[in-house]
């Protein structure tokens, strides 16, 4: 969790990802800022985040990104 | 020959009447109901506008705000577009350069509109849309324009820390809407799929192929670009046919694996613009969807959205480059030299652009206007100006234009015009910044902001975030204890580069 925060922090200083749960329903990142986090997460944990997985449930907080990361990497 | 884009709204109001014009996901408007908006706008703000004031709007996403827009028209305005997504201070600087008596807001954004530093006349849209048409104003209001009236002012961002605003007029603007749409065949079987934010360039196909050609536009939400899957899936659902999108909107899916879900069903037409595109995820495109017609577009806001067209017959590799091909018709494109003399064929010079579709200038900007609009220096004989791009550009043995990259440190971002320069100013704002300098790596679409002093990056990203467009936000903060410097003390930015990561 912390190595995502961090990830998260650098990308949008900006945002409170320990309080946000609506990331991608209220349109706080966007498109060019999933474009970049799904390259540093895929580099950082060793998976690959396919489109199946780009839903707003995935990235609507830091909570739901890391089940998913943990889900990839179990696969 | 029309005088106003108000004739072609009239003419396919009464030949569309009850075909759909614009859809967002909540509501749609027909042909007819939006022509009856517009006049209702229009009456209104006849009451509190003199013919050919500017009126601000700052509208979101849906299919009224065109219809503020067409309204201000319908009034003998122009209107100045913008986006109450960018922070306030952005707004505040737009404001201050267009000294819109009226700024026309939908209700959603009316509370941040009374935080601005504007002390003009705020309307809000839900409030006057049930105006009653009076069409003797309206045809006194629309009698007042002629077709070099202005029609929109564009901001762009400046080098000196300010927006530039592209004033744009009616015959520029249908000049270009007819010559793309002859290449791209528009006509009223199209549906448009809305990438571009409506204040911005790239939105005037989306919103006048509708007006001139009784295409329909549906717009698509913002953050389904963020989710492949559910773009395609609105994009067949809405059974779109062209897309005129940015090249960072196109690479978009391709980026992210849309295509291993779906692929777009109804799509016949794909024309992209803004910056270079990557062939290896054109590629992509070609491989899903062979039958599309794909056109490569090059141009600056000042000739009015694109000058040339490139239409891509061949398939390409990764390492294609494309050209930006032959100029549309009605525009006209010479290459020259620093010192002003053409530039032979085969060799590389300055894209300067002339005919009906240069702008009119920088709005309250003379000096800036007449720096970049000149006389052509090749005819001594009448008033003819050209506008220089700061693009390089050099003619192909095949008759086709090449693009060369810029002379300035302009740069091409998720498909926005930025300077370098005005990053820089907007750093040095910051409380503990020494010196900067901001480079772009293009091959990570990534801007760099390089700085000395004792600022930490999230100081520098949050001041950025509180003043700046998104896109204009640096994404990488590198903090050195001294800025390298070449030999006669300017900044060295090829050592710069080789820290890019």
């Amino acid at each position: 969790m912390d190595e995502l925060m961090k990830i998260l922090q650098e990308l949008r200083p900006d945002v409170d990802f320990e309080k946000e749960t609506a990331l991608i329903t209220d349109g706080i990142l966007d498109s060019f800022d999933i474009v970049a986090l799904v390259g540093e997460l895929n580099d950082a944990f060793d998976i690959e985040i396919k489109p199946n997985n780009l839903v707003p449930e995935n990235f609507n907080s830091a909570k739901a990104m890391m089940a998913l990361i943990e889900k990839l990497q179990d696969e | 020959m029309q005088t106003s884009v108000l004739e072609r709204l009239d003419a396919s109001a009464a030949r569309y009447a009850d075909k759909v014009m614009f859809k967002d996901p909540e509501q749609s408007l027909t042909f007819a109901q939006f022509d009856r908006l517009t006049k209702s706008i229009g009456t209104y703000l006849i009451g509190v506008t003199k013919p050919g004031d500017p009126v601000a709007v700052m509208s979101g996403r849906h299919v009224f705000t065109p219809a503020c827009f067409l309204g201000a028209v319908r009034a003998g305005c122009f209107y100045a577009p913008m986006d109450g997504d960018m922070p306030k201070a952005r707004l505040n600087q737009i404001l201050s350069v267009i000294q819109a008596p009226n700024l026309l807001v939908d209700r959603a954004h009316l509370e941040m509109a009374q935080t601005l530093d504007y002390d003009g006349n705020i309307i809000v849209m839900e409030d006057i849309m049930e105006t009653a048409a009076d069409e003797a104003l309206l045809s006194a209001r629309a009698a007042t324009l002629v077709s070099t009236s202005p029609l929109y002012v564009i901001f762009t961002s400046g080098s000196t820390g300010k927006p530039k605003g592209v004033i744009t007029s009616h015959l520029s603007l249908m000049t270009y809407i007819d010559s793309v749409c002859k290449v791209l065949d528009i006509n009223d079987t199209d549906i448009m799929g809305n990438q571009s934010p409506l204040d911005y360039i790239a939105a005037v196909r989306d919103i006048y192929f509708p007006v001139s050609r009784g295409a329909s536009t549906f717009i698509i939400p913002k953050n389904e670009f963020a989710v492949p899957t559910a773009l395609f899936a609105t994009l067949n659902r809405e059974k779109i046919t062209a897309l005129c999108w940015s090249v960072a909107g196109v690479e978009l899916p391709a980026k992210l694996g849309a295509f291993d879900e779906g692929k777009p069903e109804y799509l016949k037409k794909l024309c992209f613009s803004g910056s270079v595109m990557p062939c290896k995820y054109l590629k992509i495109w070609q491989e899903h969807l062979p039958d599309v017609l794909y056109v490569n577009q090059y141009g600056p806001t000042e000739a009015t959205a694109s000058c040339t067209y490139y239409v891509v017959k061949e398939k390409v590799d990764d390492d294609t480059v494309l050209p930006i091909g032959k100029p549309y018709d009605n525009y006209r494109i010479m290459l020259l030299n620093d010192d002003n003399t053409p530039t032979p064929d085969g060799e590389i010079g300055q894209i300067c652009v002339s005919g009906p579709i240069l702008a009119l200038g920088y709005y309250g900007n003379k000096e800036v206007t007449d720096a970049s609009f000149i006389q052509n220096p090749l005819n001594a004989n009448y008033r003819e100006l050209i506008y220089k791009t700061g693009d390089l550009g050099r003619w192909g043995g095949d008759g086709n234009l090449m693009f060369h990259g810029r002379m300035d440190r302009q740069i091409k971002h998720l498909g926005h015009r930025i300077e370098l320069g005005e990053i820089e100013e907007t750093a040095r704002l910051v409380a503990g910044v020494k010196d900067c300098c901001a480079l772009y790596y293009k091959e990570k679409a990534t801007l760099y902001l390089f700085y000395t002093g004792e600022a930490t990056s999230k100081e520098i990203v949050l001041y950025f975030r509180a003043n700046m467009p998104a896109f204009m936000v640096p994404r990488k903060l590198v903090n050195l204890d001294e800025m390298p410097a070449l030999p006669n003390g300017k900044t060295d930015m090829q050592a710069l580069k080789a820290m890019f990561r």
